[in-house]
């Protein structure tokens, strides 16, 4: 970040800050849904909490809201069943996940596959293109020339922050993923906990949807490559708390990080093919020093 | 009728399981044999023996030989990303080496060396550094993805030119050894040979034992640090295998095309999961889950659906086996 300072000297200056966080906003929502997924099942890999579908409900929502704008409904309308889509995919993680008790690695993995499915099914795998008045004012620049976008993330991200980190129901939240036996004999309705988490990843990904429209003029093909973007800065973010746990300061530090990366790449004109390396290399010596702290402590 | 305990340390749910819950764990086999069925009526041309010969090269063998390393990752309790980056790496090497006019055994060992460097790598980091193989993998991924961009131009495929290949090299993907193609060979022998592997040496009940307790196997003095590195050196290795079998099959290299793999592979091993009282990988319910995947593929392509429904039915069908499969088993921690 320091090298990047020197070296490009608009790094640093207001405009470009609100660039990134307008470049960073879909990363964002969605990790914040990823977050709260990983919050209430635990930290397991394998058999923790986890959305795969994520990115592909993302995609799945956008050509819904792109199609429903082309075929001439109303903003409303298509912004209500934007949601709608984004929480039926929620839903059917919580039926799959709590209701059938299939892991969620797998379970988000096959409804990541119908999504996917559904997703081409509508957009026949090409672009739709999409404007209305309401994605006209969500990407023009509102106060301080800053775009709403980049406002709606940071507020999206306040919000979440209190209501995961400061509320009963946060703390709720963690307990049923640090330990479910414990919160479910503590007198928590344990299922509870899980399904809502999936079902808001899954508005998430509405809100994702939207604001992803909003800032490519349409739907795009290939959301599910943000998969693993999405992981990386919600377990990246995990480095960011003092516990090493997953939390939405944390999941926000770690996207705005990722998303300063790339920008500085692009302003100091290094190829992007190196910025997964870097990417890469990143987390594995982050979570390699943290790993070693943690051990130095125990 | 087997009585067993729930895996999950202080799960409420001890030995419960009836009758119809033991045969839940079948839906696997249930769902691959009617699925069979319903092709064979509905789809014009799939139960043709070239047909069914085709799903086994075309759809099975790679997918298997990716799964299979997969399933010893699983079954120590890790998972490997990376198996994609595997495969390309192995492509790549072998792939330059042959058009860098090399003999075919050195292209060979290249490309098996190339994907075992991967393999190392992840080794390192889950054994040695202690980082969880989730993220390990996944930093090896978009390191492998930076690596083939730089190695290739930002993702150039190699084309290899007819006529210039070494002396066997189009036998490895198309060969034919009395009327079976050679890559068959390759998957049956990987196949037992993993199977005796995982369910028959020291080295498999010490995978299984890393799996259920890694403390508990640590303290009764198995090496876990270096089964867990062998695991992923394997994995890798039979990615390379596969990768080099996929380029010899379309004559080329194509960078990144091994991910493709990772999340079907991901899939085929945890289908394969439900086979077992305890829900744990096996060699033959990851062949089953390939299986299972690879007929599908091909069936709907044959019944001539629309190819994004086919996303769609694919999705839902596994979806409904793992929901079938996963009714009254104890609930995961």
């Amino acid at each position: 970040m320091i090298y990047f300072s020197i070296a490009a000297a608009s790094f640093t200056s207001f405009g470009n800050v609100a660039n990134v966080l307008e470049q960073s906003a879909i990363l964002g929502v969605l990790s914040f849904g990823m977050t709260i997924v990983m919050i209430s099942g635990g930290s397991n890999v394998i058999t923790g909490g986890i959305d795969l579908s994520l990115a592909n409900n993302l995609g799945l929502c956008a050509a819904v809201y792109a199609s429903l704008l082309q075929s001439g409904q109303p903003d409303a309308v298509a912004v209500f069943l934007t949601f709608f889509t984004g929480l039926s995919v929620g839903l059917l993680n919580t039926i799959a996940v709590v209701g059938l008790g299939i892991l969620p690695l797998i379970a988000t993995l096959s409804v990541m596959n119908i999504c996917a499915g559904f997703e081409l099914v509508l957009t026949q795998n090409t672009v739709i293109p999409a404007t209305s008045p309401f994605l006209a004012a969500l990407a023009d620049n509102g106060p301080l020339g800053i775009s709403y976008l980049a406002y709606i993330f940071v507020v999206l991200a306040f919000i979440f922050i209190v209501g995961v980190e400061f509320t009963p129901f946060g703390l709720r939240l963690y307990a049923v993923g640090a330990y479910r036996e414990a919160a479910r004999a503590a007198g928590l309705y344990v299922d509870w906990y899980i399904a809502v988490s999936y079902v808001l990843s899954g508005a998430c990904a509405a809100v994702g949807a939207i604001l992803s429209v909003s800032l490519l003029n349409g739907s795009s093909t290939g959301s599910g490559a943000m998969l693993l973007s999405v992981v990386v800065s919600t377990l990246l973010g995990v480095v960011f708390s003092r516990r090493f746990i997953p939390t939405i300061t944390g999941t926000f530090l770690s996207v705005l990080f990722i998303g300063f990366l790339i920008n500085g790449f692009q302003l100091t004109n290094v190829s992007s093919y190196w910025v997964n390396g870097v990417e890469g290399v990143l987390i594995l010596f982050v979570v390699a020093a943290t790993s070693l702290l943690r051990r130095v402590e125990s | 009728m087997v009585t067993e305990f729930s895996s999950s340390a202080g799960s409420d749910t001890a030995p419960r399981r009836s009758r119809v819950s033991s045969l839940l764990r079948y839906t696997v086999v249930l769902a691959l044999i009617a699925v069979f069925v319903f092709l064979s009526v509905q789809a014009p041309g799939f139960l043709t023996p070239s047909n069914l010969l085709n799903i086994v090269v075309n759809n099975f063998a790679l997918l298997a030989l990716v799964s299979l390393g997969m399933t010893l990752v699983v079954s120590t309790g890790g998972i490997d990303l990376s198996v994609g980056t595997s495969i390309d790496i192995g492509s790549l090497v072998f792939v330059s080496l042959i058009s860098s006019h090399h003999q075919l055994l050195v292209a060979l060992l290249g490309g098996v060396s190339g994907a075992l460097a991967v393999g190392v790598f992840n080794a390192f980091l889950v054994a040695a550094l202690g980082i969880t193989p989730f993220l390990a993998t996944l930093g090896t991924l978009f390191i492998g993805e930076s690596v083939q961009q730089l190695a290739t131009n930002g993702g150039q495929p190699i084309y290899l030119i007819t006529g210039t290949f070494p002396a066997g090299f189009t036998f490895i993907g198309r060969g034919d050894l009395i009327g079976i193609p050679f890559p068959i060979y390759i998957v049956a022998v990987s196949i037992v040979g993993f199977f005796l592997l995982a369910h028959h040496t020291q080295f498999g009940r010490q995978v299984v034992a890393l799996g259920a307790r890694a403390g508990v196997a640590w303290y009764s003095g198995v090496r876990i640090r270096r089964i867990s590195a062998l695991v992923y050196i394997l994995s890798a290795i039979i990615c390379g295998v596969a990768g080099i079998i996929l380029s010899s099959t379309v004559k080329a290299y194509v960078p990144l095309s091994g991910n493709a793999y990772l999340l079907d592979a991901i899939g085929a091993t945890f289908i394969g999961t439900t086979l077992h009282p305890l829900s744990r990988p096996s060699v033959a319910g990851t062949a089953l889950g390939v299986l299972l995947l690879s007929i599908v593929t091909n069936g709907l392509l044959l019944i001539g659906w629309n190819f994004y429904w086919q996303q769609v039915a694919r999705g839902i069908l596994i979806f409904a086996v793992l929901a079938v499969s996963f009714r009254g088993r104890p609930v995961h921690a």
